[in-house]
């Protein structure tokens, strides 16, 4: 390999990892799949219409969520949270902020499993198997980076034209 | 220089003043003024009370000494808040039924614009030649007066109290209403396609009703959708069945595969009052040669109602809903006072119609 | 290769924040949302300690002398938390769980807040468990439902929150009225109404009479097939046909009857409906 090749070659590789890092810390979030599993749903069915929503609806929670965490932007959250899981993104968004720290979410994708569906179609509680990358920045060092696969026990309730997250707790794996 | 130009100004002024008062019509008034036909005479009246100006029109009826002018007013230019308070005389049509000597009959088309739509007042109107002119005679018969009354009514309404918004989740809310479509129809008219039917509030509260549709095609792609728009009761009592008609113009029945109904209902505060009776129902042709339905709405409360509107539905001998019309009655609804209605069938329509059932629906300024 | 080196040193320097430093924290296995604890550190020296949770994140500075103490009060939601201890420069992380503590809130679902009488399975109640920190407790616990008619003694069933969450259906009873829909788990209650309503009139029947030269039609007591009287507002549907034509009136409900006065010429019929129920048909006589 010339001098020039290996000048060119070494260039390239720092752009493409600046590149990377810059678009993990700066780009915006892609919408992640998410994949429903209703085989165990109950005790009400679930209507074909639900079927599409709360999948398509639960990605786009999570793209919002992760912009909000990254951004420490608030606002973001109206859109797909209420209740407690609006409340509790609100109370650690505006901790970030005041603490100077913000929390990068690269999503690898989400496995959701129906549990309940009440027999009024108020509520879905589900359990999600989630893949992320989780980067931990205090202004802009990084703290902290981990690849981890979580589990989330969600509740969904339905609005006035989509179904929005009323509660998003991790739980430990058994 | 300077008379030139002021002689110029002062022309050109003249000139204007001149236009302006052809522009309003004044050669006309000017000709009519003192009218030498019949058709004159109404259409004098008519262009004074187009302008509002209602004693200038008072002074050229015959009768002028027996009216009172401001039952003259009301008549022509609506009172309590009814649909003709609100509408403008846009223009009108007149002309002669018969004549014999000096006296004749023609007929006026009144076009009115309201905030519903266009809306037409046929009247039949009597003129007489009178010394100097022809002019109209008014009707004498004054407006139905009720005798001072005490009308005892059981005040019957429903009131809300929604769950406040910062209740916690759970915190029980009242469900919306149930309703449901008893009757579904979709026919093809000349320029449209009409989806049509009944729909009955089956709970025992109170129902804002809007019933909407969406056309799929033979792909199950939506074609059209729509909603019911003022041609529904939307506020139902318990258990009562409004019409509905739904209308998407440049549509063909052909190009149909089905129709997604989509009744909607909300909680809404609502009073049983007033309860409106509809009399002497019959379908008949009128004068202009169309198929109408016709009867009186015959208001039982003490309360006046501002502005009626009548829906009727129409089924044939096997019981189907084969049509909707509905029409806004001009003139309010005083109580105990019946007031005429009569709202369009068409004639093919008409010729299939075995029986049909009538509503009212009504607007009020304080509500 | 040794071209290659300068390469390898560059991607390595650019990922470095990113490799995974050992663990030099050590938190406890099990804590409970809410409660005091420590974490284990093996560092020495004054560094900034750093805690991320599902709803709290805090930064501060510490002097780890052993272990690191947190306020209860930093970990009342539940779910998994991220510590991070920088001292000197270099930083260590250790990530674990906080547990729901015990249950003593209900969110209780009921529908519907109106149902018809003797409707089987129309009533369904779902409660969620969660404990005072309001994060939803997943271990099984019993919730006791109840249901208390108006007049008449409650009747209990417990049921098994699986995964946070217990339901039950029920049947409404034959009689109208409200009837208080309740949940309980220890000293937590949760209590919502349904309004148990008549169902469809039954066996609808009118009479008519004449008061004072006018012809008042009336309906008998309008119930259901239980024998709940239909609510008041409940609209009829009047219809008479006659030599005038045709009249409906739709008169509501008022103290159990509803009633309509309908002028008459000639022979008349006179029938009722109300929403899809209809009645008996009367003929009547013009005025005599």
């Amino acid at each position: 390999m010339t001098g020039l090749g290996r000048r060119t070659l070494l260039v390239v590789a720092v752009l493409v990892t600046m590149g990377y890092q810059i678009h993990a810390q700066h780009g915006g979030p892609s919408l992640p799949s998410v994949q429903l599993n209703v085989d165990d749903l109950g005790p009400r069915s679930i209507e074909d219409l639900t079927s599409k929503s709360v999948p398509r609806d639960y990605a786009l929670a999570w793209q919002t969520m992760a912009r909000a965490l990254a951004e420490n932007r608030v606002d973001l959250l109206n859109g797909y949270f209420t209740g407690l899981a609006k409340e509790k993104l609100t109370q650690r968004i505006e901790a970030q902020r005041k603490a100077g720290i913000h929390v990068i979410y690269t999503d690898r994708g989400h496995k959701l499993t129906g549990l309940f569906y009440s027999p009024a179609g108020d509520a879905m509680q589900l359990r999600d198997n989630a893949q992320l990358e989780i980067q931990t920045l205090d202004g802009n060092t990084l703290l902290q980076k981990e690849q981890v696969g979580l589990q989330y026990m969600v509740i969904m309730t339905p609005g006035a034209d989509r179904w929005l997250v009323r509660d998003l707790q991790t739980t430990q794996k058994h | 220089m300077n008379r030139i130009l002021a002689g110029g100004i002062l022309v050109a002024t003249l000139l204007l003043i001149g236009l302006a008062w052809l522009q309003s019509g004044g050669v006309e008034r000017r000709r009519m003024e003192a009218a030498e036909t019949p058709d004159q005479a109404v259409k004098l009246m008519l262009t004074d009370v187009q302008a509002h100006r209602w004693a200038a029109a008072h002074d050229r009826l015959a009768n002028s000494a027996d009216i009172d002018l401001n039952a003259y007013i009301h008549d022509l230019g609506g009172t309590n808040g009814s649909l003709r308070t609100y509408a403008t005389l846009e223009g009108f049509e007149v002309w002669g039924l018969h004549t014999a000597g000096d006296e004749a009959t023609m007929r006026a088309k009144l076009h009115y614009s309201t905030a519903v739509g266009p809306l037409d007042d046929v009247r039949d109107i009597k003129v007489q030649r009178t010394s100097k002119a022809w002019k109209v005679v008014w009707p004498t018969n004054s407006a139905p007066k009720l005798a001072p009354q005490v009308i005892p009514v059981n005040y019957l309404r429903w009131d809300i109290i929604n769950r406040g918004s910062s209740d916690d989740w759970g915190v029980q809310n009242v469900d919306a209403p149930q309703v449901r479509i008893i009757s579904m129809n979709a026919i093809q008219r000349p320029d449209r396609v009409v989806v049509l039917g009944e729909v009955v509030n089956e709970d025992t509260v109170p129902a804002y009703v809007n019933v909407g549709a969406v056309l799929l095609d033979k792909n199950d792609r939506e074609i059209a959708q729509e909603i019911s728009f003022d041609k529904i009761s939307h506020t139902l009592l318990p258990k009562q069945v409004s019409p509905y008609r739904i209308d998407f113009p440049n549509i063909k029945l052909e190009q149909l595969k089905s129709v997604r109904m989509e009744p909607k209902a909300m909680l809404v505060p609502a009073s049983a009052d007033p309860v409106i009776a509809v009399d002497s129902q019959q379908i008949e042709t009128d004068a202009l040669g169309k198929k109408v339905l016709r009867g009186r709405l015959i208001n039982q409360s003490g309360q006046i109602v501002n502005i009626p509107h009548v829906l009727a539905s129409y089924y044939d001998s096997n019981g189907k809903v084969i049509w909707v019309s509905d029409g806004y009655v001009d003139q309010e609804l005083l109580p105990q006072i019946p007031v005429s209605f009569a709202v369009d069938v068409p004639n093919d329509v008409a010729a299939n119609i075995h029986s049909y059932h009538v509503v009212v629906n009504y607007y009020n300024n304080n509500s | 290769m040794r071209h290659y080196f300068p390469i390898l040193l560059c991607l390595v320097a650019c990922l470095l924040p990113g490799v995974a430093a050992a663990a030099d924290l050590h938190p406890p296995a099990q804590v409970t949302a809410g409660s005091d604890f420590s974490i284990a550190s093996d560092a020495n020296g004054e560094g900034t300690f750093y805690l991320v949770g599902p709803a709290n994140v805090s930064k501060r500075k510490v002097m780890v002398n052993g272990s690191i103490a947190v306020d209860g009060e930093e970990i009342e939601g539940a779910g998994r938390y991220t510590a991070i201890l920088c001292v000197s420069g270099h930083c260590d992380s250790a990530a674990f769980f906080v547990q729901p503590d015990a249950p003593s809130r209900l969110s209780l679902l009921v529908h519907p807040s109106r149902v018809r009488v003797n409707a089987p399975n129309a009533i369904s109640a779902a409660a969620f468990v969660f404990d005072k920190y309001r994060n939803m407790i997943l271990a099984p616990q019993n919730v006791q439902f109840s249901a208390t008619p108006r007049e008449g003694n409650a009747t209990t069933t417990t049921r098994s929150a699986e995964n946070g969450v217990a339901w039950i259906r029920l049947t409404s009873a034959s009689k109208e009225g409200p009837a208080k829909i309740g949940a309980t788990i220890g000293k937590a209650t949760e209590v919502r109404v349904v309004q148990q309503v008549a169902s469809e009139a039954c066996n609808l029947r009118i009479k008519a009479n004449w008061i004072s030269r006018q012809l008042w039609v009336e309906t008998d007591p309008i119930r259901d097939c239980s024998g709940n009287a239909v609510p008041d507002g409940t609209v009829i549907s009047f219809t008479k046909l006659d030599d005038s034509g045709k009249t409906t009136v739709d008169a509501p409900v008022k103290r159990g009857i509803a009633r309509v006065q309908m002028p008459v010429q000639g022979n008349a019929r006179i029938s009722v409906a109300s929403g899809v129920v209809t009645g008996n048909e009367i003929q009547m006589a013009g005025e005599r």
